[in-house]
């Protein structure tokens, strides 16, 4: 029935941002509140003890190391946890709200919008814009002008170059998430939930989507942000809570808090090096790329032209670049797992790789940690230990049969070194948390034994003190003579934690930087391809 | 490694109570020796195809020709040895090889070609279904000459001596003890904690008596069917295959998560035909015993037998997705099914609503599963 736009939003074209949005907020009323809330599940306090206010116009963000109990915070105020299930009290507009269910807290305005999209990928824009709401003819049947022309005003409010009757499929994962929240604003949304928007996002559409939510605190639109990154926190937040262990530690105005202390109320300990490197003198080649054309095997297209590298025993490889410039296609080729190759050829200490049977690649030595674990990296039904073994069951059989005391060991091994927080081996390691998750993927990497170990992304919306621990494994690796490629959308990380840097600029390499002469402009201007400094190698 | 199905067996136990319960009062035949022993045979034969589905199944795929399949590779062995004059154990070798080869076939389709397993069995179905009835030209084909016995007709009417199924009972019992035994050192050498000591023996014990109990019953009529004991060693067998080898942990991570699979290094398309291909076995073996309980080839053998197996992997917890289920809980279905069907026989239901009933019991079955799933 609420197929058109909602009122809260001027009818006017794209509105200027408000020269100043904290002289809207200041003053203003508690839209949202929590107070002295406290959730327990059977044998875990997942809150205890968290009071939270949200203002009319505002964006608050909301930080703290995963497990902290951010998710659990937002499943309440989305009814996802009902009234009854917590303690506490929950105020919207200073009445107590006792939502039973979503549905009851999107009528109060409230919308989430998830880090896992809920889109459904063949229909169009406008189709899932509208998806259950969808406006009528006098005959029942749905109104598809309609649907069309209320999507292209709302896409066009908000000067979002996309087209309605686009299929979502053929959307990068940037777009997906605007979309979404037209989707949510659609039906008359005053508090967004955004939960790791940008986590899959590269840094120019990030600055979209802060746009736009800058756009809509201007017209009145609260919003929680929950991120791990918080540079965009401080760039778009008006003000910050901080969780730690399920209480809520402090809230504070941006103005009055910096980075550090931020970081110091989430982990309980001051961080003095974000990006601990330890460099080690690099010894032999060990993976030797020459000329290498891929294409993609479905489209036919060419994706990667003229790769080289070497990559020498001991040191951090960092491969950047923007979205699409192919870095996750090469590893993913290297692997043999992506791609159908043209020419080219790639050597593992001396010995020719197969480009279709990752078996193969696995056992001479090299070992991929994927960007997107939860799809390529992990059985999520399954327990730890299952996981963890999964690619290393060959070593660890015995007449035909997995030995179990050999399994346990070695999977008791790294789970003790990688500090995996979990009730144990037999636990499903679909319900860790997203940094757990990713330890128990490089685990199952690193139990291969392998000379080459390649990261796409690993630390990709995971909180810092699991960033800190996973940056420690890269340490230990190198310091042990095995060869990192390390790939990152953040360059912070990858100037951080790379000995040396190649950027890609759409699936070429637009340059090498040795880790003395890598600057964030040379990096960028490497990457889109303006000039190229002098190769490295 | 999953610890919720403990609930969902136990739910299926007391239905299996409570349905055993109606039947038996209702016709007192149904708990008498020679009921039991024909009921253990129906078990074996639905339980042995079952199992083989519950390979296909976990990892991701399905076989709606294992029916057709049982008819066709029964009714090839009994024209070789009824109209070919083959010995027995040649003929059953020879179907049994073709077997292997078409099912190995089938799963080489579904993985090189991407034909989706639903659709390349559905046509194995029909294929099968009409090949044969060519191979046995419509007719009825005993299987085996002049009412002698062969191997293939003592596959449903062999029982072991008396003498001699005390004594399988107590090696079976030994071997569960040495087993128990050396598990339980495994956990303490692991610091998992272990059950107590007394506890430990107490439930050895009541297996233990259950074996003799079996054998005690079993006895009664002939002995314990020999049908029984190949379910036993199928059962066994890929048991430890799921559990305890690479290839059945691959089968567990393919159903779970496909493209992790192929990125954790895992034969996918090796380890899915390794699956059709021991199906193609088992569906030889199942179309050997169905047959041979029948006592001759025609053209109603194995008939919607896919749908029985489905429904007991079903019923005893294995995930239609992939990735979810244990021969315990298979075994239990399949008891389930087998139970109903023998019991509805026995009162002289009508073939319509033994239907209806079968359809009704898998749907409550997957209904129960899901809400105790939750």
């Amino acid at each position: 029935m609420l197929w058109w736009v909602p009122d809260c939003i001027p009818a006017s074209p794209f509105m200027a941002p408000q020269s100043n949005p904290a002289a809207a907020v200041a003053g203003s009323a508690k839209l949202l509140e929590a107070r002295g809330i406290v959730k327990k599940f059977p044998g875990v306090v997942a809150l205890g003890g968290v009071s939270f206010d949200l203002r009319k116009g505002e964006i608050h963000a909301l930080c703290g190391e995963n497990g902290a109990g951010k998710s659990t915070l937002i499943k309440l105020l989305s009814g996802i946890h009902p009234h009854g299930t917590y303690e506490g009290s929950l105020l919207v507009n200073g009445r107590e709200a006792a939502f039973a269910s979503l549905q009851d807290a999107e009528k109060e305005g409230i919308a989430v919008i998830y880090q896992e999209l809920a889109l459904v990928d063949d229909m169009t824009v406008a189709e899932n814009i509208f998806l259950g709401n969808e406006p009528r003819t006098r005959f029942g049947l749905i109104d598809w002008d309609r649907v069309n022309s209320a999507a292209r005003e709302l896409l066009d409010r908000f000067q979002l170059p996309i087209d309605p009757s686009t299929p979502v499929r053929d959307l990068g994962v940037g777009r997906k998430q605007l979309v979404e929240i037209v989707k949510a604003l659609s039906k008359n949304s005053l508090i967004l939930i955004l939960d790791e928007p940008t986590a899959a996002l590269a840094e120019a559409e990030v600055s979209v989507l802060l746009g736009i939510l800058k756009d809509l605190r201007a017209r009145g639109i609260s919003c929680i942000y929950i991120s791990h990154k918080l540079k965009e926190v401080f760039a778009v937040a008006d003000r910050i809570t901080i969780l730690r262990d399920g209480v809520s530690i402090a809230t504070s105005d941006k103005d009055s808090i910096d980075a550090a202390g931020v970081i110091r109320h989430m982990v309980g300990r001051e961080i003095s090096d974000l990006f601990p490197r330890r460099a080690h003198p690099p010894g032999d080649v060990v993976l030797e790329v020459r000329n290498l054309n891929v294409a993609d095997s479905a489209t036919g297209r060419l994706m990667l032209q003229d790769i080289s590298f070497e990559l020498l025993a001991g040191e951090v490889l960092g491969f950047g670049g923007l979205m699409g410039a192919g870095r996750t296609e090469l590893l993913m080729h290297l692997f043999g797992v992506w791609g159908r190759r043209l020419g080219g050829e790639v050597r593992l200490l001396g010995q020719s790789l197969p480009a279709d049977s990752p078996g193969t690649v696995l056992r001479a030595g090299l070992a991929l940690v994927s960007e997107d674990r939860r799809r390529f990296g992990l059985v999520l039904e399954q327990s730890v230990g299952f996981n963890l073994s999964l690619s290393s069951l060959a070593s660890l059989t015995r007449g035909g049969l997995i030995d179990p005391v050999a399994e346990f060991g070695r999977n008791r091994h790294f789970f003790d070194s990688l500090r995996v927080k979990s009730p144990g081996l037999d636990y499903p390691v679909g319900k860790l948390s997203g940094g757990n998750q990713q330890k128990v993927v490089i685990g199952k990497a690193l139990m291969t034994g392998p000379r080459v170990v390649f990261l796409d992304e690993p630390t990709r919306g995971i909180d810092v003190g699991a960033k800190l621990e996973i940056y420690e494994t890269i340490n230990t690796l190198t310091t042990s003579g095995k060869a990192v490629v390390l790939v990152s959308s953040e360059l912070p990380e990858l100037m951080g934690m790379s000995d040396r840097i190649i950027m890609l600029n759409s699936g070429r390499i637009g340059g090498g930087f040795a880790r003395a002469e890598a600057t964030a402009d040379r990096l960028l201007a490497a990457a889109v391809g303006q000039k190229l400094p002098p190769n490295l190698s | 490694m999953n610890k919720q199905p403990a609930i969902r067996d136990f739910s299926i136990a007391i239905v299996l109570v409570a349905v055993a319960a109606l039947f038996a009062v209702l016709s007192p035949q149904f708990l008498g020796p020679r009921n039991l022993s024909l009921l253990l045979i129906e078990l074996s034969i639905t339980a042995t195809l079952a199992l083989g589905m519950l390979l296909v199944i976990l990892p991701g795929h399905i076989d709606l020709s294992a029916g057709s399949g049982v008819g066709l590779l029964g009714g090839i062995a009994a024209v070789l040895v009824f109209q070919n004059q083959w010995p027995a154990p040649l003929a059953l070798a020879a179907a049994f090889v073709a077997g292997l080869l078409i099912w190995r076939a089938m799963g080489w389709l579904i993985v090189r070609e991407r034909i989706p397993s639903f659709i390349i069995t559905l046509a194995g179905l029909l294929v099968f279904k009409g090949l044969f009835w060519l191979v046995i030209q419509n007719s009825t084909v005993p299987i085996v000459q002049g009412g002698g016995t062969n191997l293939y007709s003592l596959l449903t009417t062999c029982y072991l001596p008396q003498a001699a199924g005390y004594a399988l009972a107590t090696v079976v019992a030994v071997c569960l003890a040495w087993l128990k035994i050396a598990s339980r050192r495994r956990r303490l050498q692991c610091g998992f904690e272990v059950e107590s000591g007394p506890a430990s023996f107490l439930k050895w014990l009541v297996a233990a008596q259950f074996l003799v109990l079996f054998v005690a019953v079993t006895n009664q009529f002939r002995g314990v069917p020999l049908a029984v004991l190949i379910l036993g060693a199928v059962a066994t067998v890929i048991h430890i295959l799921t559990r305890h080898t690479p290839f059945g942990r691959h089968l567990y991570a393919i159903g779970g998560n496909e493209e992790a699979a192929v990125v954790s290094g895992i034969p996918v398309r090796a380890t899915v035909i390794g699956a059709f291909t021991l199906m193609g076995a088992i569906v030889a073996l199942t179309g050997f015993m169905q047959t041979a309980y029948a006592g001759a080839s025609t053209t109603t053998v194995g008939e919607l037998m896919e749908l029985d197996a489905i429904a007991a992997c079903v019923i005893g917890g294995v995930g239609l997705k992939g990735g979810r289920g244990s021969v315990m809980g298979v075994l239990f279905g399949a008891l389930l099914m087998a139970v109903l069907l023998n019991g509805m026989t026995l009162l002289a239901v009508s073939p319509e609503f033994k239907f209806i009933t079968r359809g009704l019991v898998l749907a409550v079955a997957v209904w129960m599963d899901v809400r105790l799933s939750k």
